[in-house]
């Protein structure tokens, strides 16, 4: 698979009811790249992720994944935010281990799958208590873990740091990369911090006025566009996105 | 008082047996209810099984004369079941962004069934008996066929739980989640609200408004509050359900109370001690 296209948007229109969100998208991700979506509230990199995953069909054109991920066994997704029931007893584990449906493991298996992504996303000492009793951050790593616990080969992570204080994102941010070079994951990334880019990203794709411009993260960042995304800010802003 | 309930076991012992198996099976299906906290649904659901009973009355009263067959039981649990599912899959299908919310939906429902219901019959005493019937639950009745189908629907349930379950609730709790992962959430939502209102309908048709919507939501909510995960609510809901019912059987015969609302008000007092034992817990 390495150097494989793992994503491929030609001519891709996504949208809500009538309302285009995005149209004639040319995009390509590669096997073991790192991408990082960047752009503004509404530009549209919410409803690109969402289209990658299956959730949002193609208007027009087309966006194929590459023939290993048809069945999405191996793809992990961070969301910004999971909401539900907050009354419901569940701990860390067994939030976790709803990331393993489909995977068809064995007990043994999901154990190792388990405690594996808890590791990686350090909440195994945290492991059996409920996932409310965590502080923002830890469900934020709990949703990376339940990615994770996939083993996923393609990683989506929709404004991950969201809730994390600076080292917590500094940690998470070593993960992915380590992920992605020692196991050759492929990461889309959003964010709306361009410095976290310009450190982590090794291609960025800027999604903006309905469009994407997308490319190697030093071209991209070089140009002029950033300034047409973001105006005069420095490119950091909170919220949430279309 | 046993030896008392046992003496009654030959004359009453199809209600007996379908009453708990109702009990049981509610509680398995209501664990899934209470995880998406949509409570209401079960009473929304549980009325439109009464707007089935309803309709299917005035048809047969239309039909019968020609065809006999619209005016036995059997076709009134399928109005029942019928309108059960529709009712379950038109409340599961609100909460879409810019459309109305589940809540808004499960109000809609409850209150067109509650007052149609009562407008179609308005001019058969019989009609309105049987709805009055419905509403305050009386399990007094129960055929060998209710104790086979229910005991083969309990069976089927906690089977396809037993093997289901982590997919189902992920589509319950996370339902982005589980597309992204392959799987249809609209498919299994569709299939869920199918299976809640087959396995309510037939229910209400036999036990009642006041014992089906009781036995689905309360053991969930006890298995909530004594469990620490979600999945061993499945088995511990229906244990509640079933241990609840057979206590409140006995104690109903020996007082000679209804046994429908005498297990609906031990499960009740069962919600708010299992509530104090989390609090206390908690604390």
């Amino acid at each position: 698979m390495a150097g494989d296209a793992v994503v491929t948007a030609a001519g891709l229109t996504l949208g809500y009811g009538r309302r285009p969100v995005l149209a004639g998208v040319d995009w390509t991700v590669r096997a073991g790249e790192r991408w990082f979506l960047l752009g503004p509230n509404g530009g549209g990199k919410t409803t690109l992720l969402r289209g990658v995953l299956g959730l949002l069909p193609a208007r027009a054109g087309r966006l194929a994944l590459h023939p290993e991920l048809a069945r999405r066994e191996r793809i992990g997704f961070v969301p910004q935010r999971c909401e539900f029931n907050r009354s419901l007893p569940i701990t860390v584990r067994e939030f976790v281990r709803l990331g393993t449906v489909g995977l068809g493991l064995g007990r043994r298996e999901t154990a190792a799958y388990l405690d594996r992504a808890l590791a990686h996303a350090s909440l195994d000492g945290l492991a059996r208590r409920s996932f409310w009793a965590l502080s923002g951050g830890q469900r934020q790593r709990a949703l990376v873990a339940r990615a994770l616990v996939r083993r996923p080969t393609l990683l989506v992570l929709d404004e991950p740091t969201n809730h994390l204080d600076p080292a917590q994102e500094d940690a998470l941010l070593r993960l992915v990369a380590a992920l992605n070079a020692d196991e050759g994951v492929t990461v889309l990334f959003v964010t709306h911090d361009v410095a976290l880019a310009s450190r982590w990203a090794t291609h960025v794709a800027l999604v903006f006025d309905g469009r994407v411009v997308a490319g190697p993260a030093p071209d991209v960042l070089a140009r002029g566009d950033l300034r047409a995304v973001f105006g005069a800010g420095d490119g950091r802003g909170p919220g949430a996105d279309a | 008082m046993i030896a008392e309930f046992l003496g009654s076991w030959a004359l009453f012992q199809h209600t007996y047996l379908a009453g708990w198996l109702i009990a049981a099976l509610l509680g398995l299906v209501g664990v899934l209810v209470v995880a998406r906290d949509q409570i209401f649904l079960g009473a929304a659901v549980a009325q439109a099984s009464s707007l089935g009973v309803a309709v299917g009355m005035v048809a047969g009263g239309w039909l019968a004369p020609r065809w006999p067959v619209f005016e036995s039981d059997a076709f009134l649990s399928a109005a029942a079941v019928v309108a059960a599912v529709v009712a379950a899959l038109v409340t599961s299908a609100g909460g879409a962004p810019g459309g109305e919310s589940h809540e808004a939906r499960t109000g809609w429902v409850f209150l067109l069934s509650a007052s149609v219901a009562i407008l179609a019959l308005a001019h058969s005493p019989h009609g309105l008996e049987e709805i009055h019937r419905l509403v305050v639950s009386t399990i007094i009745g129960a055929t060998p066929a209710d104790v086979a189908v229910f005991g083969a629907l309990a069976a089927a349930s906690g089977a396809a739980l037993a093997r289901l379950h982590r997919p189902v609730l992920l589509v319950a709790l996370d339902p982005e989640m589980a597309a992204a992962v392959g799987l249809r959430a609209g498919r299994w939502t569709a299939a869920l609200s199918v299976w809640l209102g087959l396995v309510l309908g037939l229910s209400i048709r036999a036990a009642g408004i006041l014992y089906g919507f009781g036995c689905l939501v309360l053991p969930a909510l006890v298995a909530r509050n004594v469990c620490r995960e979600v999945a061993p609510m499945f088995v511990v809901a229906p244990a509640v359900a079933l241990g609840a019912t057979v206590v409140a059987f006995v104690v109903a015969h020996h007082r000679d109370l209804p046994p429908g609302q005498t297990s609906v008000a031990l499960l009740c007092v069962l919600v708010a001690a299992s509530r104090l034992r989390r609090r206390g817990g908690a604390a």
